[in-house]
């Protein structure tokens, strides 16, 4: 053991401090925690989705599966996936140009940190203000375009909220690539844009599918947006669930595990190209 | 490329996206402002009327001490869960710890609806009393990973030595915790604790079906509003809930650094 020039001597005392195992009963601590009110509930549920009494076993699964819900599973999959596709386009711009243009990095990442403080659905609010008939759109332009209560609304408010999350991990993968590189490729003689294309971007691939991760998951799970932003017909599955659930609540457990697995499954495959745990851990 | 160039290509789309992150917030705090009955810009004058209005009403003040109440709660019950757990995570040797910490991370992965889903169904099944006790834990367990994360990234920077030299010093492991290691990592303890009581003070999904009569959060009021009718009161509701969150994050950013 080195501390600056000195040689320490090596003690005993130390690998016998070594050898503490309380670790494992921290970390039993919050497993533990989390095991008991969050993922018993859920098996719990699961066993809720299960029907007992007459009929097949799998019954509420068969309603989750028919009809009207695989649509609203279908279209909360293909919302999240435009949020997504909209918020990395958008969110690797500025992270870039924070990155490697901004004079000002840290007033600039202030703004995009800021929204994250502020509640879900105050920014909801917000947006559902601004599009209003009575709102500025309106003042401004003569016609609010029909964004309020649409498809276009829920895109546009999971966008503005989602958007930090996008913003943040692909500026870290992007901070994080060693000039040397850069300034190797443009002596090279590579054009800016062959040095974005094959040196800047591949190695800012990881912040991407970190903010793709991000992103696809909360936009996939919002309640919210749909049902501020939203029309009738743009119903995700958190509002089914919450729906089905003041009439049949092993409905809604059917309906979550299915919502869930699917998730996962998306997850599963997204896993086999990105180690999930690692992104995670860049947040 | 030239600087005038760059500038011309980036600034439309940063403009942009500084519009669609700040202007929802800057148009809820600004039609707080309106002299009108309907939340609207404040074309025609500026009051703060709505804020008087706002503590004049006996219910929306109630749900402000409930969200403070819960919010301080779980701030408390998830600060010391995450520490704790953190501190495990970053001692521990064990091979599996990535796929532990997954699981830590999972109530970020599966939507809130679900999780208020099966906490009501749950909560009900141990009979665990409604109101406070159901919606601190329902909260404490989305604001975990919050604070695991946080706590977790300033641990890895923790020298262990500061720790084993205050035992070979003779301290005893109480005496180590309470003077060295606590001291050593209380601001990222309290930055996460204010994340923490941030996320449960504006948590609407899971919170809807956990909620009674006598303990209505903020979020709850706001949206039941946005349902039924606006009026510029609650843009001074969300206002006030806008001002206290800023706070609380300038002071885990000035405590956590």
């Amino acid at each position: 053991m080195k501390f600056g020039n000195v040689q320490l001597p090596e003690l005993p005392t130390i690998s016998m401090l070594e050898d503490r195992s309380t670790p494992k009963l921290l970390m039993a601590v919050g497993l533990g925690w989390l095991t008991i009110f969050f993922i018993i509930p859920v098996v719990v549920l699961l066993f809720e989705s299960l029907n007992f009494g007459e009929g097949s076993l799998l019954e509420n699964y068969s309603t989750a599966l028919s009809g009207t819900y695989l649509w609203t599973l279908g279209r909360t999959m293909a919302y999240a996936f435009i949020t997504t596709v909209v918020c990395l386009i958008l969110g690797y711009w500025i992270a870039y140009y924070i990155a490697f243009k901004a004079k000002r990095q840290m007033l600039m990442l202030g703004f995009v940190l800021l929204p994250l403080w502020i509640a879900i659905i105050i920014r909801f609010f917000g947006v559902s203000l601004f599009f209003l008939p009575t709102g500025p759109v309106q003042q401004v332009f003569g016609t609010d375009f029909g964004v309020l209560f649409s498809t276009s609304g829920v895109i546009i408010g999971l966008t503005s909220a989602l958007l930090p999350f996008a913003i943040l991990p692909i500026y870290n993968s992007l901070q994080s690539i060693d000039e040397e590189l850069v300034n190797a490729s443009k002596i090279l003689g590579a054009t800016p844009i062959r040095t974005l294309w094959t040196v800047i971007f591949p190695l800012s691939l990881s912040g991407v599918v970190a903010s793709a991760l991000f992103v696809y998951i909360l936009a996939a799970g919002s309640f919210l947006a749909p049902a501020i932003l939203g029309g009738p017909g743009d119903f995700m599955m958190a509002n089914v669930i919450e729906q089905s659930f003041s009439y049949s609540i092993p409905l809604a457990a059917a309906l979550s595990v299915v919502f869930t697995v699917a998730l996962l499954i998306l997850i599963g495959i997204f896993n086999r190209y990105a180690n999930i745990s690692e992104v995670l851990s860049d947040l | 490329m030239t600087n005038l160039t760059t500038r011309l290509a980036f600034y439309p789309i940063i403009l942009l996206v500084y519009a669609i992150l700040l202007i929802p917030v800057v148009v809820v705090i600004a039609t707080s402002l309106t002299v009108q009955s309907s939340p609207t810009l404040p074309t025609d004058g500026v009051t703060l009327e709505w804020y008087a209005t706002l503590f004049q009403n006996q219910r929306l003040i109630d749900a402000m001490i409930v969200s403070t109440i819960v919010a301080c709660a779980t701030a408390v019950v998830a600060g010391v869960i995450g520490t704790i757990t953190a501190f495990g995570f970053v001692r521990s040797e064990t091979g599996g710890k990535e796929t532990l910490a997954t699981i830590m991370l999972l109530p970020l992965m599966i939507s809130p609806v679900i999780t208020g889903v099966a906490f009501l169904r749950f909560g009900g099944l141990l009979s665990i009393p409604r109101g406070y006790p159901q919606i601190i834990l329902a909260h404490s367990i989305l604001a975990l990973p919050f604070v695991f994360l946080i706590v977790r990234s300033r641990l890895l920077t923790f020298d262990d030595r500061l720790e084993d030299a205050s035992m070979i010093m003779g301290a005893n492991r109480l005496e180590t915790t309470l003077n060295v290691t606590i001291p050593v990592i209380a601001p990222a303890m309290i930055a996460g604790m204010l994340i923490a009581f941030v996320i449960s003070f504006g948590e609407f999904t899971a919170t809807q079906f956990l909620v009674t009569p006598g303990t209505t959060t903020v979020p709850i009021i706001i949206f039941n509003q946005i349902q039924t009718g606006l009026s510029p009161e609650i843009s001074a509701l969300a206002t006030t809930l806008v001002a206290i969150m800023i706070i609380v994050s300038v002071l885990g950013d000035r405590i956590g650094g």
